[in-house]
């Protein structure tokens, strides 16, 4: 199968400064969603069902939970006996401050590896992503280097979108950075599938040039030089720029099509089980319009809103369009509405919350209110 | 060579469950599903984790195909050691012929070779079907400072439930002069759980003289505690209090069922492990109305609940009503339909409108009335009818 001449590299951290405050004490890569999931678990699970058998997760800083997340790699069945999921963290003091510096200090890993290509992905992506058919296209087109893209409107928050000029072909002509037009174009999203022994050579020349950008250096200053094609992205693919977005996305799970479509049981999204039991509903308890994940325990009230594993609700309380992340525990008669309640926080009875559409209110991991 | 292993349990989770009737048709009993997300067997299996039993054999004859998948390596229960864990054994084919497990006790004599590489000095024997948290060490605790060759777990039952039971009579300390195999007049209220501790080198022989025995059933209620006994072994009843149900038929696994729900009852499910399917959290639309229930990953419910226990990867359609029932993994309640008082076995599909059981109270001659269930991959078509108290095992037209 061709799939096994392609391996995987997942930047964990790519994205951090798009939320800073959920990515204060983790990397974006750990970021919960979808009240049961981390970010990398969609970038993971899609390598995973798409058979590819060997990721590198390059994480360079704020990563514990991120390794405690990943562990063997198993619940992704990325442990096996020859290959499987490994994290690329700094070593000797040195530190990743670029994606290319980050795959320049890594080079004994890339050169190790057996697959002849390398297909590189961040998390702020959420898809059912079959990774097989876009390596497929880019064998098919014989590319040196091919983009995922996707027809959107460039988010405001996003910080370098990419932008891409495509011809009938789907040979990439020209690439914009940083240029946010207002109107719809192909902006770059999530993965590049280029060739292992081509990325090392560019990133080393980037390297000694001291251009360390790698939209800019990799792909852009490249455009005339290599022959590089656009995978057209279709379907519901979501790209995280702001924390207004991600509470947008993580409400999109309460379409049913939308949950379809990217928790296909044929290519599960697969995350860190823990064992908790079914969630348990009260004799008071009213609860419509949510996603609730296992573990919780609800006597109050909730619409609209997603309950990470572990939420416990009292009597009395009102929470709307709130994510409350896991173990949170929320006392009686308490009122909630757009608000992004962090793991382990504590909210004591009779406290209200209130925060915007555009504007959810932020409550750090381990707060006492 | 094995590492030695102080305790191994022995799990007997061979039989069909006949009572259970469709809910066993094609899996054993102790895999019947449970409590929302659980099988049978995860009890004994979390149990024997917890009490930091390292080595179990599980004994598997009917129908084992769920229920040696969902073992598997035992990874889950942490049963998954390098030289220790839990292993399947169903019976095989040796040079002196080839035998079904004829009996408990047989089936554990078949096996010897199993628990002699681990030279433990315990062997524990449970059962798979009932519904406990129990911590084991504490009865091999017990069953070391009496000195005990055999010590048997007992629960305290009512003078009238006692003559359901294998009743023990004991001396004021503990240990055993009589056993009585369901009594008409019981003497004690001591009630046989089937759990069992023996000293390994005791069990072997017993066992080995047991089978040579040509009137013997092989069992151990009826053949080997009662030989034992008569030698003059030294044998303890083990009190347990807690939460115990066996979960033979089909209104004592609604119950035990039921027991999850309520609050007044000691059956809590921290520490208890399973398999966990792969499914998105359960998502609750604009007209759910979800009270007093029991809901695990993957659901998406529509309609209304009430005292209702719903595994993995139900769906529940709008205007659909579901009380005090249980709906095991993957099944479908369709638009409008009604599921009162029933077990709905995985994957069965609820057409629109139809329903299954009724209310107690709607049924003045209690006879009339019971937990209607549905099989697994049943088909009941729209607007069908299925009475209380019904067993359905094949698909329904109106």
């Amino acid at each position: 199968m061709s799939i096994n001449k392609l391996a995987g590299i997942i930047f964990a951290n790519l994205g951090d400064e798009k939320l800073p405050e959920l990515t204060s004490k983790r990397s974006l890569g750990s970021v919960p969603f979808g009240g049961k999931y981390r970010l990398i678990d969609f970038a993971l699970s899609n390598m995973s069902n798409s058979g590819i058998n060997n990721v590198g997760i390059i994480a360079k800083n704020n990563f514990h939970s991120l390794m405690d997340h990943i562990g063997s790699g198993r619940a992704w069945d990325l442990s096996k006996r020859r290959s499987g999921v490994t994290i690329l963290s700094p070593y000797n003091g040195n530190s990743f401050e670029n994606r290319i510096m980050a795959m320049y200090q890594l080079h004994g890993y890339f050169e190790q590896l057996k697959e002849e290509h390398i297909v590189i992905a961040s998390c702020e992506c959420i898809q059912n992503f079959d990774y097989q058919k876009f390596f497929e296209y880019h064998l098919k087109k014989d590319a040196d280097i091919s983009i995922a893209y996707q027809k959107m409107t460039i988010p405001d928050n996003e910080t370098a979108p990419l932008a891409l000029t495509i011809n009938e072909d789907g040979k990439i002509t020209d690439m914009l950075i940083k240029f946010n037009s207002g109107e719809e174009c192909n902006m770059a999203v999530s993965s590049v599938i280029i060739r292992k022994d081509l990325l090392m050579s560019l990133v080393k020349k980037c390297v000694s040039a001291n251009t360390l950008n790698f939209r800019q250096n990799i792909l852009q200053d490249n455009v005339k030089k290599l022959n590089m094609y656009g995978y057209e992205v279709k379907g519901y693919s979501k790209h995280i720029a702001s924390i207004a977005d991600y509470f947008r996305i993580n409400m999109s799970l309460m379409s049913q099509d939308v949950r379809k479509e990217l928790f296909n049981p044929l290519r599960p999204i697969y995350t860190k089980v823990r064992d908790d039991m079914p969630t348990r509903y009260g004799l008071t308890s009213k609860v419509t319009g949510s996603l609730v994940a296992q573990g919780c325990k609800i006597d109050g009230e909730v619409d609209g809103s997603i309950l990470s594993k572990g939420v416990t609700i009292g009597k009395g309380s009102v929470i709307k369009n709130c994510i409350i992340m896991q173990d949170t525990k929320i006392g009686e008669n308490c009122k909630l509405s757009y608000a992004i309640i962090d793991k382990d926080v504590v909210i004591q009875p009779n406290r209200s919350l209130m925060g915007y559409e555009t504007y959810p209110i932020y409550v750090a991991k381990q707060t006492i209110i | 060579m094995y590492p030695k292993q102080e305790v191994v349990a022995m799990l007997l989770a061979g039989g069909q469950g006949s009572r259970l009737g469709v809910l066993t048709k094609r899996l054993a009993k102790p895999a019947v599903p449970f409590g929302g997300k659980y099988r049978i067997i995860d009890f004994p299996l979390s149990n024997c984790a917890n009490s930091g039993i390292e080595a179990v054999g599980v004994l598997t004859q009917y129908q084992p195909l769920v229920l040696n998948e969902y073992i598997g390596n035992g990874q889950p229960w942490d049963l998954d050691g390098m030289h220790s864990g839990v292993t399947c054994l169903s019976p095989y084919q040796a040079v002196e012929g080839a035998e079904w497990y004829s009996g408990t006790a047989n089936a554990i004599y078949q096996n010897i070779a199993y628990i002699d590489r681990y030279h433990p000095d315990y062997v524990v024997i449970l059962s798979g079907d009932h519904i406990y948290k129990m911590d084991y060490s504490e009865m091999i605790a017990y069953h070391k400072e009496k000195g005990a060759d055999c010590t048997i777990a007992v629960i305290d039952v009512s003078l009238e439930e006692a003559s359901r039971f294998g009743i023990l009579n004991t001396n004021p300390d503990g240990s055993i002069y009589e056993f009585d195999e369901k009594p008409k007049h019981p003497k004690s209220t001591n009630a046989s759980m089937g759990i069992y501790v023996f000293n390994w080198d005791k069990l072997r022989k017993y066992l080995i003289e047991d089978e040579a025995k040509e009137d013997s059933d092989h069992d151990f209620g009826k053949n080997v505690l009662p030989a034992m006994l008569n030698a003059g072994e030294k044998m303890f009843a083990y009190s347990f209090e807690g939460y115990w149900k066996d979960v033979g038929t089909i209104d004592s696994l609604w119950d035990a069922n039921m027991d999850i729900l309520n609050p007044n009852v000691s059956l809590n499910l921290k520490n208890v492990y399973s398999r966990n399917p792969m499914m998105p959290p359960h998502h609750l639309g604009e007209n759910a109305e979800i009270q007093n229930s029991m809901l695990a990953d993957g659901c998406d419910v529509d309609g209304k609940l009430e005292f209702s226990i719903l595994f993995s990867g139900v769906t529940v359609g709008k205007g659909a009503e579901i009380n005090s029932s249980i709906i095991m993994p993957g099944a479908v309640i369709e638009e409008g339909a009604k599921v009162l008082y029933s077990i709905v076995a995985e994957n069965a599909h609820i057409g629109k409108n139809a329903v299954i059981g009724g209310y107690p109270e709607d049924y003045p001659n209690r006879d009339d009335w019971g937990v209607a269930v549905i099989g697994a991959d049943i088909n009941i078509a729209e607007g069908a009818k299925i009475a209380p108290k019904a067993m359905v095992d094949s698909d329904v037209e109106v």
